[in-house]
């Protein structure tokens, strides 16, 4: 027993003394390269070390900005964005936090973003820079597109495509919503024409993907095409889904007559439970054949819904459901506020990105509700227009919309089960306009 | 160059949605081929179907109790 504490011991020490070799031929290194210095301590006057600790507080950092501080890739910052553009966006971060908590604004993402984004814009202490815990958060999942794919594994196990099997032909719905998409881009490259914004046609994709009305899939595009504008894309991508029920309902009311707004749809036949274990598979295999490019998004989607529907994993549908996408939504929400420092987002492109947003998603709804209505020339079951605008994915929330719609024209007329299916098929229609849009510029 | 631009974002748009379009209807094809071949040959044990009905009718008359119910109170 003895003989083995001395053992032990002698290790200990071998080992310590090894590590601090290491540590001080490190350090060595260190000094050479001069990357990192290291400050020995010396004794100074009182007075000096007021001062000294005087200039290292907020106070001081947002009056005299330092003017050596750079971005993280190495840009050089105006004063206004190391002073009062941060005040200004600490401002902002507290307007997030009352649309957050006081009008309940998607307040699982929008907390986590408005708090990153109040950690990013404190001065000296770098919670964003590449070492800061922001910025190791951004780097581990969202620089790598990571966070969003996890999510939407999530999104896929809570989602039920049995209102979309029962009545395929809505799909259409959600993918005339996508125009939303596509016409913003339009829209994105005429202000670029005209001279107002600077946008390259990346950075347009990019912010027309808000159209999508897709939190995930917004953020994924945008870390890949366009990772500058991503804190003003995601910012507005959330605001706007929350707005929903105030963006919609006019646009649908001004495209309906109230004749259209009462339609009855048939009921929905009963899915078994077979169909909606293939129905996970038949889209992959669709992505996989038309798009592959899209099959990051897609695969991880019907992933989670395939646990989902397969029934014998119950375990894992339930982590996927819940303490999983939490996680991600906590770091998913922090690392995109890390993009929120002023130097990032007080310029002129974010006010044109909150504009193109909300244009993309009246855009949306208008071509889901037009479709609707063309659906509705050709024989068939009639489709009520209400629930062309749930085509903008943001579920379940447009699908509410619908049906609060159209309850008021008709109060027996339920339309949240027949809007669910246009609703989920947006979901994979902005995936694949989403793909398309990454096939072109790869 | 300026002109390019927003043709290059019509293409954009076209392609875009062409394949949305593309994809959602080869998928509506796939989905009702696969329900037919599902019914057809996997048919699903059905549940006997008097009792369903019986519960419909049930609820129906549940519905109509609780309206008369409102009714009266709100005449009351």
């Amino acid at each position: 027993m003895k003989s083995f504490i001395l053992k032990t011991l002698a290790l200990f020490i071998l080992f310590s003394t090894t590590s601090a070799l290491a540590s001080s031929s490190t350090y060595v290194e260190n000094a050479g390269s001069s990357t990192h210095k290291e400050e020995t301590y010396q004794s100074q006057p009182f007075t000096e070390m007021v001062g000294g600790f005087l200039k290292s507080t907020g106070i001081y950092a947002f009056m005299y900005p330092d003017p050596d501080e750079l971005t993280v890739d190495g840009k050089e910052i105006s004063d206004f964005h190391k002073s009062g553009g941060r005040i200004l966006m600490i401002l902002v971060t507290f307007f997030l936090f009352w649309l957050a908590i006081r009008k309940g604004f998607e307040p699982l993402l929008l907390l986590p973003i408005a708090f990153g984004g109040l950690l990013a814009n404190i001065p000296i202490a770098g919670i964003a820079g590449a070492d800061g815990f922001l910025g190791i958060i951004y780097n581990m999942g969202l620089a790598n597109e990571m966070f969003p794919i996890l999510i939407f594994m999530g999104v896929g196990a809570m989602t039920d495509f049995g209102p979309l099997l029962s009545n395929p032909k809505t799909a259409l719905l959600g993918g005339a919503a996508q125009f939303g998409i596509f016409g913003t881009l339009v829209g994105a490259v005429a202000l670029t024409q005209m001279g107002f914004a600077d946008f390259t046609l990346q950075q347009a994709s990019a912010i027309s993907i808000i159209g999508g009305a897709d939190g995930p899939t917004s953020i994924f595009i945008a870390t890949k095409l366009a990772p500058e504008l991503l804190g003003a894309i995601a910012v507005a991508s959330y605001s706007y889904m929350a707005m929903v029920p105030i963006i919609q309902p006019p646009i649908m009311r001004a495209l309906t007559t109230v004749a259209e707004r009462k339609i009855k749809m048939t009921t929905l036949r009963h899915v078994s439970r077979l169909e909606k274990l293939v129905f996970p598979i038949l889209v992959l295999t669709l992505a996989i054949l038309v798009l592959p490019a899209a099959t990051p998004l897609v695969g991880a989607f019907m992933f989670g819904n395939f646990l989902k529907e397969s029934g014998v994993v119950e375990r894992l549908n339930d982590t996927l459901q819940n303490s999983l996408i939490n996680i991600v939504t906590i770091f998913l929400g922090l690392g995109v506020g890390s993009k929120l420092a002023a130097e990032e987002f007080l310029v002129p492109d974010t006010m044109f990105i909150m504009a193109l947003g909300i244009v993309a998603f009246s855009l949306g709804t208008a071509s889901g509700v037009i479709m609707a209505k063309i659906m509705n020339l050709f024989p068939g079951h009639k489709v009520n227009p209400l629930i062309g605008s749930a085509g903008v994915s943001a579920v379940p929330m447009a699908a509410r919309v619908s049906n609060k719609i159209g309850m008021e024209a008709d109060r027996t007329n339920m339309l949240l089960m027949h809007a669910m299916g246009p609703n989920v098929a947006g979901v994979i229609g902005s995936a694949v306009a989403a793909g398309v849009l990454i096939s072109l510029f790869h | 160059m300026e002109e390019n631009l927003i043709i290059e974002g019509f293409k954009f748009m076209g392609l875009g949605m062409g394949t949305v379009f593309l994809f959602l209807a080869v998928l509506i094809l796939m989905i009702n081929l696969m329900s037919v071949i599902t019914h057809k040959f996997f048919p699903e044990p059905k549940a006997n179907n008097t009792n369903t009905a019986n519960a419909k009718q049930d609820n129906k008359k549940v519905i109509a109790a609780i309206s008369a119910a409102i009714t009266h109170h709100k005449q009351s």
